[in-house]
């Protein structure tokens, strides 16, 4: 007991104390709050106000216009932009342009400025020189006929990059003009408003016991977690892969193996490495929590509803149960290679089956985000080799009853059983036969020998 | 023989790898505190015989006994072994690589930390404590091992080749190192196929080959059994006594002196008397033991 411990705090401390691994597990945290947090940042962060003269020649649209352009007009339709973009992420590139445009808060000052008597040339000298003197940021020239063929808008602006500022700017002029139409043909706003109001549509599943739930946060959270454990597992699997070879490549086996017994050192290096996984697991579940929690709160603070999937205790903890269970499955899949080859690129070979096995559980787990009910979700749910991805998925989308996760949990522990057998028998006699690559019926021997 | 002396007991010890028969029917002991020296060309079962002692492999027939007891997790804390094919981890420091060594063989961190300060004292590498693999020399990694092997204080040290890749320098020292656990009581089975070595370092000898053994004893007896009355002579005159067949059977002659070979039943003494009284002038007369190498040799090729 006391070697075995000695192995796995070997293995632990050889993992953790990696400069790799401490930046890996940092760098995760610190890549999400940045996605998290500075956009909020930098959309609370409001540029210079646009000083803007109007020139209305038809003295119908400022009045509007103004009002388009409030502050509080601004932030709502801000607040709606950031909606729109975290729900349509397959937009065309134009319309996320416009989206990211929107969620700049833009102000504009009004700057008044006496036209009247004026010719259009003069309007322009004038207020050109006072752009050019800084004294302005920009100009607006609404024509005296709204609704001529050639009627034409004049905007001229010093900030030749604030293609937002222009936008917001566009889209409250011709709204300000509608309405103006509009009042013309005697249909008033709110009328208007009742004709063209999208229909709520509320998109919502049911769980279990009937509560509703927002599709959408679901499908992302359930990749999310999906994606964790795929990348988690094949990242550790590989560690012990290139941990057993290299044991095996400098013949610190045949000391090891003159200390301890095999099944000791091969548990003692799946366990050390799998607490690694375990750690850097941990501190990324915590801190997206954290951070999710962080940004709801911000969200919400902006006026904007959003929901998150309910994730309990309960479901946190069988997170790190199916973790463990792919770990150990993969695990001590990579260990059995290790101890065939005779180097790492050699083992790299070897591991394309099981990094198949891990991809092809990875993409169960969409079916099973489409459909956690279905035939197709029990069985892969249940599986062992593809139970640690999809079950998870499985349990975010729509907790199946608790039968289901038992016996899933049930019959992977069977196959870790088996597995881990396996592998030490092949570890035990592999790790002493150096030069050359093993065969599978020399494997084979291996296993049943005594 | 009592237990009391006996660290080593192989008895009738057989390995099989399927058709492969690697060791054979072998027997021998080790007694405490010699140096024992365990001989054989490559592939003569050396390495099978090493990992059933340490417990790596057990024997298909026959039993192992290591101090009294059948081999088994404490006995593996007793023994000190350096495999011929070894290494270290590469990437790990010098001093975290000896205290996981240190652990595996039940030795407390506290105690594992102050021996291994004495040791890489003890071996000139102190300043390479905290170093890693990578940045030594193939010498100073090949010493770093050997402290791995000493570090719990075993009561049976299996050192198999221990000198290949070492630098004469590093040689003589490691020998003295040797000799200084030797004095400690500590019992030394030496693997090598360096006749030379083994003739300086060993009490007593096995010698392997093709899974068997050839020849075992104290280095003494089994030079004795070898001894092929061969003298060494430089001299001027008396040739005619050295053509007389019933004195000397073969004569070799090198460049400034001859190598008799004395006839069956023939004695050394008449021979110096009968050249004396013959009126050679004699500057050398030795009588010479076959080197370990020449027994190894006609051992092994069969002559």
């Amino acid at each position: 007991m006391r070697k075995f411990l000695a192995v796995v705090k070997h293995e632990y401390k050889k993992i953790v104390l990696k400069w790799s691994f401490i930046i890996g597990t940092l760098l995760f945290p610190i890549i999400a709050a940045g996605f998290a947090v500075v956009p909020a940042i930098i959309f609370s962060i409001k540029g210079e106000p646009t000083r803007i003269a109007i020139v209305d020649q038809s003295g119908k649209i400022t009045a509007r216009l103004k009002e388009n352009l409030s502050a509080e007009r601004m932030t709502a339709k801000t607040a709606q932009a950031m909606k729109d973009s975290m729900k349509n992420l397959d937009a065309p590139t134009d319309e996320r342009m416009k989206n990211s445009a929107e969620q700049l808060v833009e102000s504009f000052v009004f700057t008044d400025y006496n036209a009247d008597e004026k010719s259009l040339e003069q309007i322009r000298r004038e207020l050109g020189e006072k752009i050019t003197a800084k004294e302005l940021d920009a100009y607006l020239v609404i024509p005296e006929n709204l609704n001529a063929a050639d009627a034409k808008y004049e905007f001229r602006s010093r900030k030749a990059g604030d293609f937002g500022g222009e936008r917001n700017l566009r889209d409250a002029l011709n709204e300000a003009v509608r309405s103006e139409r509009l009042a013309g043909a005697n249909i008033s706003e709110t009328q208007l408003e009742d004709l063209s109001r999208n229909v709520d549509f509320d998109a919502k599943s049911l769980d279990e016991k009937g509560d509703e739930k927002d599709s959408d946060s679901v499908f992302f959270a359930s990749l999310i977690i999906g994606l964790m454990i795929y990348i988690t597992l094949a990242i550790y699997g590989q560690m012990i892969l290139a941990a057993v070879v290299e044991e095996k490549e400098t013949r610190i086996a045949e000391i090891l193996f003159s200390s301890a017994r095999p099944f000791e050192l091969m548990m003692g290096k799946l366990v050390g490495v799998g607490l690694a996984g375990l750690t850097q697991l941990g501190i990324w579940i915590i801190s997206a929590l954290v951070l999710v929690g962080i940004g709801v709160a911000q969200m919400s603070a902006a006026g904007m509803d959003i929901s998150i999937p309910n994730i309990s205790p309960l479901m946190v903890v069988l997170f790190f149960v199916y973790f463990l269970l792919g770990f150990f499955i993969y695990a001590s899949i990579f260990a059995l290679i290790g101890s065939m080859v005779t180097t790492v690129q050699e083992g790299g070979q070897f591991s394309f089956p099981p990094i198949m096995l891990l991809l092809v559980g990875f993409y169960f787990s969409f079916a099973v985000i489409r459909d956690p009910n279905s035939q197709l979700s029990f069985w892969v749910s249940i599986a062992p080799f593809f139970a640690p991805i999809t079950m998870p998925v499985r349990i975010l989308a729509e907790t199946p009853p608790y039968w289901q996760i038992a016996l899933s949990i049930f019959i992977n522990a069977v196959a870790i059983t088996g597995l881990i057998w396996l592998a030490s028998r092949v570890y035990r006699v592999g790790m002493l036969m150096y030069g050359k690559r093993a065969t599978i019926p020399e494997v084979w021997k291996w296993i049943w020998q005594g | 023989m009592s237990e009391n002396n006996t660290t080593l007991r192989v008895a009738n010890v057989s390995k099989h790898y399927g058709e492969f028969t690697a060791v054979n029917d072998l027997s021998f002991d080790v007694k405490a505190g010699r140096v024992f020296g365990f001989l054989g060309p490559n592939g003569a079962g050396k390495t099978t015989t090493i990992r059933m002692i340490v417990g790596i492999t057990a024997p298909d027939e026959g039993a192992i006994e290591l101090f009294g007891e059948t081999v088994s997790n404490e006995s593996q804390n007793r023994i000190g072994y350096l495999p011929e094919e070894r290494g270290l981890y590469k990437k790990m420091k010098v001093q975290d690589q000896l205290r996981y060594f240190a652990a595996l063989k039940n030795v407390s961190q506290a105690e594992a930390d102050r021996r291994i300060d004495f040791w890489l004292e003890r071996m000139k590498l102190a300043e390479w404590k905290t170093k890693k693999t990578t940045d030594l020399s193939k010498g100073m990694s090949q010493k770093i091992q050997f402290i791995s092997t000493v570090l719990h204080n075993p009561d049976l040290l299996i050192l198999d080749e221990p000198f290949s890749g070492l630098d004469p320098v590093n040689v003589e020292f490691l020998i003295e190192v040797v000799a200084e656990l030797k004095a400690q009581h500590k019992t030394i089975i030496f693997s090598t196929h360096l006749m030379e070595t083994a003739e300086r370092l060993c009490d007593d000898i096995i010698l392997i080959n093709k899974s068997r053994k050839v020849v075992g004893g104290t280095l003494r007896e089994v030079k004795g059994s070898f001894s092929k009355n061969l003298i060494a002579l430089r001299c001027v005159g008396g040739s005619a006594i050295l053509e007389d067949k019933s004195l000397v059977a073969k004569t070799i002659t090198h460049a400034d002196e001859i190598e008799i070979e004395l006839a069956e039943n023939a004695d050394a003494q008449v021979l110096l008397k009968r050249l004396i009284e013959n009126g050679a002038s004699i500057s050398k007369f030795e009588q010479i033991e076959p080197s370990l190498n020449d027994i190894f040799i006609e051992k092994i090729t069969g002559n």
